[in-house]
């Protein structure tokens, strides 16, 4: 079947296309080139005038998996208060800020979104955020799999192994537990939490096996390099929501020395300690390492106002956190030796001077980071915010006055705290379509989606053009997944299933012996029923593998 | 289903590494020997848990309708034509895997139904306090490599988890130096073979009140604050409290472990709550983490799968096409009472309950089953990790395991059955 999508106006960064208007064809899930004037389109959509972009990817989003469903149990209120009614063809649910598997499914599809990543996949539980992420309908999934607490790794590094041990192991950890990238989550923090310590400087030595978070740190993101995984480590670094921690942050970009570095939810990292409050935005301090470096990319992590959850690895942090909970109902876990888990519920008010500079701090970064390839639009869904607040974010960037507007709004010492006001940056359409299309794909390694080029999956979203930017991201009036139109007009029109992307980095197995002997006299588990098989993932049907390329980085 | 193994069998034929998947402790290291064509016997462990359920394996028989053998698409057209006429249905048992859940989960919100677990009266002791109050919590390897001191509240959770000490306790601790252990049993003696397996370990006894276990641990989260003013609890003596107190303060990773479902007193929640307070109070001090054993029939897994299939765990109503959680209204053996027509989905045991006159029961369960009164519609099913492939999680709630098939009696699996109900209901379901 040949599909016609007919006069749209083009944004597709990734094919130097910014608003030209032009034909889409569409074959078999995928876009093809113009078949020519004899080819006759079974199906014509005229989008004259509408804006056309491909499927959003979201690059950071805590989606699945056990730390999730804890928040849910913790959500009770939220979850009686925000039911789903069955509507045929759409099923039922529940929640706004960790919403159930269709919900969340739903929920993006209807913002034209069409894939979502879950940053947080502890090996442990890799199997069940996988059977989860199966249960999301519409939008394609995949995981970056924590290490860097796990007590195997510090052990191997206590060894003295070398960076080719050490790349063995993550490669044999990703195979198994069928990732897509390699997250590392305060290295060395949470297991140092596990021995009662409540901070851990980068130099310090841990417990036990007396490892810094800088040697940590430095060998994942070696690893990563030499094993060619396309998306570089993925850092949740170190004193999230610590005041100062900013040094530590500019310090993780020094460490990796020029390797490839993503620093996620870089608002949490971006803090000083100037001021009355000694507390302050050290935003412009990060960006202009980032606009500097063209080997660090970041997410922000916006924080949004009202009721949360925040679910984290990062025990160590949480636990500090902790006594800020709304409710005051809060989980801690500790996690098979290779993480934790904490979910604590927050609710962000705008007339808090800390909440308030958060949020301006989010915007600072959205704003002085230049290059809108190396910057994403997060929310680190649900931690800063429910993801569903993306549209009013976007037309936070696209638009000055409804910034200063909003701002006014806020604790009133925000202004002088804040250079904010002073930006007078709005992003652009092709700016947007980068940001949560061209650029997510690229960093991830997704070489057919996130653009409109022949050869792509024909994810696909189609907007009215309106001067209210958050009415226009909120509601798309088209969305297309696999070339299926899946949403119309906001409403959800049909049902498929996604898919689930990774890597499968080549390493070499001789490692597995002593994974293996690990396993059994450790982890009381086999390594063989650790490894997750392709046939346990959308039921054999759906795994998506990018390719590696070592050397290359 | 087409058998993964060679068709010419040399008898016995041995089965290695297997996963249990009957108690939640998730032991992958089983030996099984079968005897074609579908006799299984463990020979690895004395567990009984896993001795007695690997053993029944009864050939396949057909499903009955009003107790007349039937072929399986006859009972599934009649189970559908049940439900497509109740009026209030519960869709419960739920002793399934991960995809039997998921079925059940998709035909319940098609009915409408109340679901609910079999077991779940234990889980909601530590659901109730997590929902409440949250709670510091561990899991099975962590126990294992860092535990020094463990406290195990209540009777000896090797009664329903046999292999508990043997595999997590008995092993010395890997990732504290030096590895040290020892294990006090509070208001709970240990069986003896608790005993055996902690041969060379220190036990401390403190016998006291089983039905007080909550003032114990009151007693003790007092004393941890101020150990002078000790009080004694639950018939145990002021001094052994404020030892105690103190040993938890100078644990290094103290774990503190119940079986809720073991606990009798009325409000057994409660008592889960003063253990959760316990635990919190202690990580003032130290480092501290609860241990709440759970996970028969794999409700741990099935707890799971609703709390993200519809946002809210088990004990929901899907009536009106939204789900609504009321654990005390729709804990199964309640809204039984109410229900006109019950789907019991028992995979892993067979056993249906008795269920009142004038229901109309829909069994899912396997070969043999003895049921108190023939029920509507039977149709005997496979056993995840017998007859079929199928995902179980262990009773801490972090992993997930795959069990696989072992042998063949051409039964099918309730995931497929329960499709295959929904699909005969008089309008399609959605596809979703």
């Amino acid at each position: 079947m040949l599909t016609k999508l007919a006069g749209g106006r083009l944004y597709d960064p990734a094919n130097g296309r910014d608003g030209a208007v032009g034909d889409l064809f569409v074959r078999d899930g995928r876009i093809v080139a113009d078949p020519g004037p004899g080819a006759a389109p079974d199906e014509v959509h005229d989008l004259s005038g509408r804006v056309v972009m491909a499927g959003a990817i979201d690059i950071h989003s805590h989606i699945a998996g056990g730390k999730v469903n804890i928040a849910r149990l913790l959500m009770a209120e939220e979850h009686r208060a925000a039911a789903i009614t069955t509507e045929e063809p759409c099923g039922c649910g529940v929640g706004l800020a960790t919403p159930s598997t269709h919900a969340t499914g739903c929920r993006y599809a209807q913002m034209g979104y069409t894939a979502a990543f879950e940053p947080a996949m502890l090996p442990s539980n890799a199997r069940h955020a996988h059977l989860e992420m199966a249960d999301i309908p519409l939008i394609d999934t995949g995981g970056y799999l924590v290490l860097g607490n796990d007590d195997l790794l510090l052990e191997l590094l206590a060894s003295g192994a070398g960076e080719e041990a050490v790349a063995d192991y993550v490669g044999f950890m990703l195979n198994a537990t069928r990732s897509l990238a390699v997250k590392a989550v305060n290295p060395g923090g949470i297991n140092a939490f596990k021995y009662n310590q409540r901070r851990l400087d980068v130099d310090e030595a841990g417990p036990f096996h007396a490892i810094t978070p800088r040697r940590i740190l430095t060998a994942l993101a070696g690893a990563v390099q030499r094993l060619g995984i396309p998306h570089p480590l993925h850092l949740h670094g170190f004193n999230l929501g610590v005041p100062g921690n900013v040094e530590a942050t500019l310090d993780s970009i020094a460490a990796v020395d020029g390797l490839r570095l993503h620093l996620t939810h870089v608002q949490f990292h971006a803090y000083g300690v100037e001021g009355d409050r000694k507390f302050s935005s050290a935003a412009a301090r990060v960006a202009e390492a980032v606009n500097r470096q063209p080997n660090i990319s970041v997410d922000v992590g916006q924080i949004m106002f009202g009721q949360t959850v925040t679910a984290s690895a990062d025990t160590m942090a949480q636990m500090n956190n902790a006594g800020l909970a709304h409710p005051k109902k809060w989980v801690m876990m500790d996690i098979e030796c290779d993480a934790g888990c904490g979910v604590v519920p927050f609710r962000y008010r705008d007339k808090a001077f800390v909440n308030a500079l958060q949020w301006a701090i989010g915007l600072e970064l959205f704003l002085l980071i230049e290059d809108p390839w190396r910057i994403f639009l997060t929310t680190d869904h649900p931690n800063g915010a429910p993801f569903t607040s993306y549209p009013e974010l976007i037309r936070l960037l696209m638009d000055r006055d409804h910034r200063l507007t909003r701002m006014a709004e806020l604790h009133p010492a925000l202004p002088e705290h804040t250079i904010l006001g002073s930006l007078t940056r709005e992003y652009s359409l092709g700016e947007i379509a980068t940001m949560t299309r061209a650029a997510p794909a690229r960093i991830l390694g997704l070489t057919d989606r996130g653009h409109l080029g022949p050869g792509a999956v024909a994810d696909i979203t189609v907007y009215t053009d309106r001067p209210d930017r958050r009415a226009m991201f909120e509601k798309p009036d088209l969305v297309f997944k696999d070339g299926r139109l899946i949403v119309r007009d906001g409403v959800v029109v049909a049902f498929l299933q996604g898919r689930t992307h990774v890597v499968e980095p080549a390493y070499d197995p001789t490692i597995e012996s002593w994974m293996a002997r690990r396993f059994d006299e450790r982890m009381g588990q086999r390594l063989t029923h650790f490894r997750i098989a392709e046939e346990e993932i959308r039921g054999g049907n759906g795994l998506v593998r990018h390719a590696c390329q070592p050397g290359s980085f | 289903m087409a058998s993964d193994r060679p068709t010419h069998l040399i008898r016995p034929v041995v089965h290695r590494d297997v996963v249990c998947p009957f108690c939640g402790l998730g032991c992958d290291d089983l030996t099984v020997e079968e005897e074609p064509p579908a006799t299984l016997a463990v020979r690895s462990t004395d567990c009984p848990v896993a001795r007695e359920r690997f053993s029944r394996t009864p050939s396949a028989e057909p499903p009955r309708v009003a107790g007349v053998a039937v072929p399986l698409a006859e009972a599934v057209e009649a189970a559908a034509a049940v439900l497509a006429a109740a009026q209030a249905p519960l869709v419960a048992g739920l002793g399934t895997d991960v995809d039997g859940a998921r079925a059940a989960l998709s035909l319940a919100e098609r009915l409408g139904a109340v679901v609910d677990h079999a077991l779940s009266d234990g889980l909601y002791r530590n659901l109730a306090v997590l929902q409440r109050t949250g709670w510091i919590a561990t899991t099975l390897a962590e126990l294992r490599n860092r535990c020094d001191l463990l406290l195990v509240a209540g009777p000896d959770p090797a009664a329903l988890h046999p292999r508990l000490f043997e595999r997590w306790v008995a092993p010395a601790p890997a990732f504290q130096t030096p590895p040290s252990r020892e294990v006090v049993f509070l208001c709970g003696e240990p069986l003896d073979a608790t005993r055996t397996a902690l041969s060379g370990i220190p036990v401390t006894v403190l016998p006291g009140d089983p039905a007080k276990i909550g003032d114990a641990a009151a007693a003790l989260a007092a004393a941890l604050a101020d150990p002078s003013r000790a009080l004694g609890a639950a018939g145990i003596a002021p001094g052994d409290i404020a030892a105690l107190a103190e040993r938890l303060r100078k644990a290094r990773y103290a774990v503190v472990a119940w079986a809720a479902s073991a606990f009798d007193e009325p409000h057994a929640d409660l008592t889960v709550e003063r253990l959760v307070r316990l635990v919190r109070d202690a990580n003032r001090h130290t480092r501290c983490a609860g241990l709440p054993l759970a996970g028969h029939d794999n409700v741990v897994g099935v707890n799971q799968v609703c709390t993200w299939r519809f946002g809210v765990p088990l004990r929901t109503s899907l009536a009106g096409g939204m789900p609504l959680h009321d654990p005390h209204r729709f804990a199964w053996a309640r809204y039984a009472d109410v229900a006109d027509a019950v789907v019991w989905v028992s995979t892993f045991r067979p056993e249906v309950p008795a269920f009142s006159a004038g229901q109309t029961v829909i069994a899912l369960a396997p070969s043999g089953t003895a049921m108190a009164e023939e029920p509507a519609v039977f149709i005997p099913v496979g056993t995840p990790g017998i007859d079929h492939p199928a995902h179980v999680f262990r009773s801490d709630t972090v992993v997930a395991l795959r069990a696989r098939r072992l042998i063949d009696r051409g039964l099918p699996d309730v995931a497929t059955v329960l499709k295959a109900i929904a699909a005969a209901l008089p309008q399609e379901a959605p596809t979703c």
